[in-house]
């Protein structure tokens, strides 16, 4: 069995390509039912996000499942295979592990460490697995890479910081004022750019937000736009006496607040300080209004350098985020190569209890004579005897350094106990053939 | 005895510290738990010593500053179990652990003083140890404001500014943390005061009564920090003090408090010496 990967992303494909090979605009439980029913792989799991395309698949046969995951991508899509082929990359086994665990920690995003991909991954998992199209080596692939995800989380600073401009505004705001609910947002300016800041701090759940035009009339069709209320500019001064957040985005050519103005504002009655951001350019606001006590004044620049910072600042954890990926990729092939041996570990168990079992009838006769009790107890302990003497067997053969003497190894065993493919073929469908002393027998 | 928990407190000061740094939620819950072990241990030993000699848990100076840590680390845990809030921890914990270092090292003679044998002396001295936990805890969250404010208006967003709550956060703890402090202040000076002119009518020619005078370093010390916290409570009503300047001013009065809580018991007074 082995692990197989096949898609486009960002780094593979260009992105009207991406668009076509979307599978996340569409029904992804559909595809994934569908890549299910025809191919040949026994467990699969469709990943799709805005920059990336990916099915996931174990499959005896590498070739074979990678020939029907490009027959599928293309007769899906309605995409001739030419057009795709040369932007497909492929992935085995550890290199599976290796991009799935990336990717789940953010760091084969487009902007590194970002948090959505993760989410996205458990869902594309839930689905597969919902409909029943996964399997154990999927399962244990895709649960390991929400463990990776989650370590690099909370061990490395990679997802930490906002990178745009207007999340960073909103940490800022979040640092000042803690939680946003109940803010009065103001906003000059009925351009495009003071709408989309307006919209997006709705978004992030705050109170009121005014807005303020020189026209009343545009003023009101913005504020209808962001379900806000519109200001007539004579009360500009009174609305910002009411804000706790400011941004201005007029067209104006000198500042339209000065320290002088907004002094007053800031006086003995006000409670709480003034979150102003400038994102006009030329500047709405005059600098020395940063210098009041309670102003904190940023503007475009400021927030840019912020993001530039946070930027550089996940750049250098990146090694740290990759380190993590490595090690649990090695945790995840020790794991995959233990299961490499259980084929051969059931028909061995199953070889030596139809052993034990076949002598216990043999001797059936002779045992009548005991009790109940003492009948079970012989049981028990024929059952214990060939659970210990496999015991140590079968830790070693799981242990094994690498698969060339895992397959050595397992080979021997089969010829020594003269174990027949079809035992160990049926012992695959076995679920955890570890022996156990607490396993009823 | 008092080493025990001095021991857990720096261990847990440690873990907050490596929490406050890596911020992982593994560090963080394990020095909460080792702060619970150490507030428990202390508390056990507090009540022993109590049983022991029958007496209040402030008979000596040294076993008042536990009394003190020990309130501390009540009045922390509360604000950090509420508020789900551990960064504070980092800053706390450093302070318990230094002042508990006295009474594990010094070992005070217990005050038998019949003077003391009084419900008042319970009384101011309760409300005094409960209002400078109160006070450190404001004087904490006044610095780490500064820390905070410093790196939002210098605009330059670093160490501190992901670690650290929001400053509207820290400023309303800050308010209700000296607002406390202060009433219980208040309660305890005018105990004091009350239980001393008592004492001048009982026996006015003892040195001890005759020292309870505005003269007194001590009493001059806190009468000053009073006056502080006064304005400040005052000041953020009426004049606007908030953020910054309320932040300083909490950490100013716990210099003082801690003034004439260590040196000044130690060394100058003469008023609050009982043999």
């Amino acid at each position: 069995m082995h692990l197989f990967l096949l898609g486009v992303s960002h780094r593979t494909a260009p992105v009207e390509l991406r668009e076509r090979l979307d599978f996340a605009s569409r029904d992804v439980g559909a595809a994934v039912e569908a890549l299910c029913a025809r191919t040949s792989a026994t467990e699969t799991v469709v990943l799709s996000t805005c920059n990336r395309s990916e099915l996931y698949v174990a499959a005896d046969n590498v070739s074979h499942a990678r020939d029907e995951l490009v027959r599928f991508l293309s007769d899906y899509h309605h995409v001739p295979v030419d057009q795709f082929t040369p932007h497909l990359f492929g992935r085995e086994d550890a290199e599976v592990a290796h991009h799935l665990f990336r990717v789940a920690a953010g760091l084969d995003s487009l902007v590194v460490g970002e948090p959505q991909v993760l989410g996205q991954v458990k869902s594309a998992f839930a689905v597969a697995s919902d409909r029943r199209c996964s399997g154990p080596f999927l399962n244990k692939l895709f649960t390991s890479s929400f463990a990776v995800g989650k370590r690099v989380r909370t061990e490395t600073g990679l997802g930490e910081g906002a990178v745009s401009v207007s999340f960073a505004a909103v940490q800022l705001a979040r640092k000042i004022f803690g939680r946003l609910a109940g803010r009065r947002v103001l906003v000059i300016g009925t351009g495009e750019m003071g709408k989309l800041a307006a919209q997006h701090l709705r978004t992030q759940g705050v109170g009121e937000v005014a807005i303020a035009g020189r026209t009343i009339e545009r003023a009101r069709a913005v504020a209808d736009a962001v379900g806000g209320a519109a200001i007539p500019w004579a009360e500009v001064m009174s609305a910002l006496a009411r804000a706790d957040i400011v941004i201005t985005a007029t067209g104006s050519q000198v500042p339209i607040l000065t320290r002088a103005a907004l002094e007053p504002i800031m006086g003995r009655g006000r409670r709480d300080p003034l979150f102003i951001i400038d994102i006009a350019v030329p500047r709405d606001v005059e600098s020395a209004a940063g210098d009041i006590e309670q102003v904190f004044l940023y503007n475009v620049d400021d927030l840019q350098a912020i993001v530039q910072e946070n930027l550089t600042r996940r750049s250098a954890e990146v090694q740290r985020a990759e380190e993590i990926v490595a090690e649990e990729v090695g945790r995840f092939m020790v794991w995959r190569r233990s299961r490499t041996v259980v084929p051969t570990v059931v028909a061995l168990r199953r070889r030596f209890d139809t052993i034990r079992r076949s002598e216990l009838e043999r001797l059936d006769a002779k045992l009548a004579g005991l009790d109940p009790d003492a009948r079970a107890r012989v049981d028990e302990l024929t059952r214990l005897i060939v659970e210990k003497l496999l015991l140590e067997p079968t830790e070693q053969l799981k242990a094994l350094p690498d698969e060339e003497t895992q397959v050595a190894y397992t080979d021997a065993v089969r010829r020594l106990f003269a174990l027949r493919a079809e035992d160990a073929d049926a012992a695959a469908a076995d679920p955890d053939p570890t022996p156990s002393k607490n396993q009823p027998g | 005895m008092d080493a025990v928990p001095l021991f857990i407190y720096a261990a847990a000061a440690a873990l907050y510290a490596v929490h406050f740094a890596r911020r992982d939620g593994r560090s963080g819950r394990a020095a909460t738990m080792l702060l619970i072990a150490g507030a428990c241990a202390h508390t056990f030993i507090i009540g022993m010593q109590t049983m022991e000699v029958w007496n209040a848990p402030f008979g000596s100076p040294s076993r008042a500053v536990s009394t003190f840590v020990w309130l501390l680390a009540l009045s922390y845990l509360y604000t950090e179990l509420t508020t789900d809030e551990r960064a504070m921890g980092a800053f706390i914990l450093p302070v318990m652990a230094l002042l508990q270092i006295v009474p594990a090292v010094v070992q005070g003679r217990e005050g038998t003083d019949p003077l003391l044998d009084s419900p008042w002396f319970w009384v101011h001295m309760l409300s005094l140890l409960f209002a400078y936990a109160s006070f450190a805890l404001a004087g904490v969250l006044g610095l780490t404001y500064v820390l905070q404010f410093k790196e939002i208006k210098r605009k330059s967003l670093g160490f501190f500014f992901p670690r650290l709550p929001s400053l509207h956060v820290l400023d309303e703890m800050n308010s209700r943390a000296v607002t406390v402090g202060w009433a219980f202040l208040t309660l305890g000076v005018a105990v004091g005061f009350v239980w001393a002119s008592q004492a001048r009518a009982v026996s006015p020619d003892d040195p001890q009564v005759q020292a309870f005078s505005a003269a007194d370093p001590k009493i001059l010390v806190t009468v000053l920090a009073w006056a502080v916290y006064s304005f400040a409570v005052v000041a953020r009503r009426a004049m606007g003090w908030h953020g910054r300047r309320a932040a300083w001013l909490s950490a100013l009065g716990f210099v003082i408090v801690m003034l004439s809580f260590l040196p000044i018991n130690y060394f100058v007074t003469t008023s609050h010496t009982f043999q």
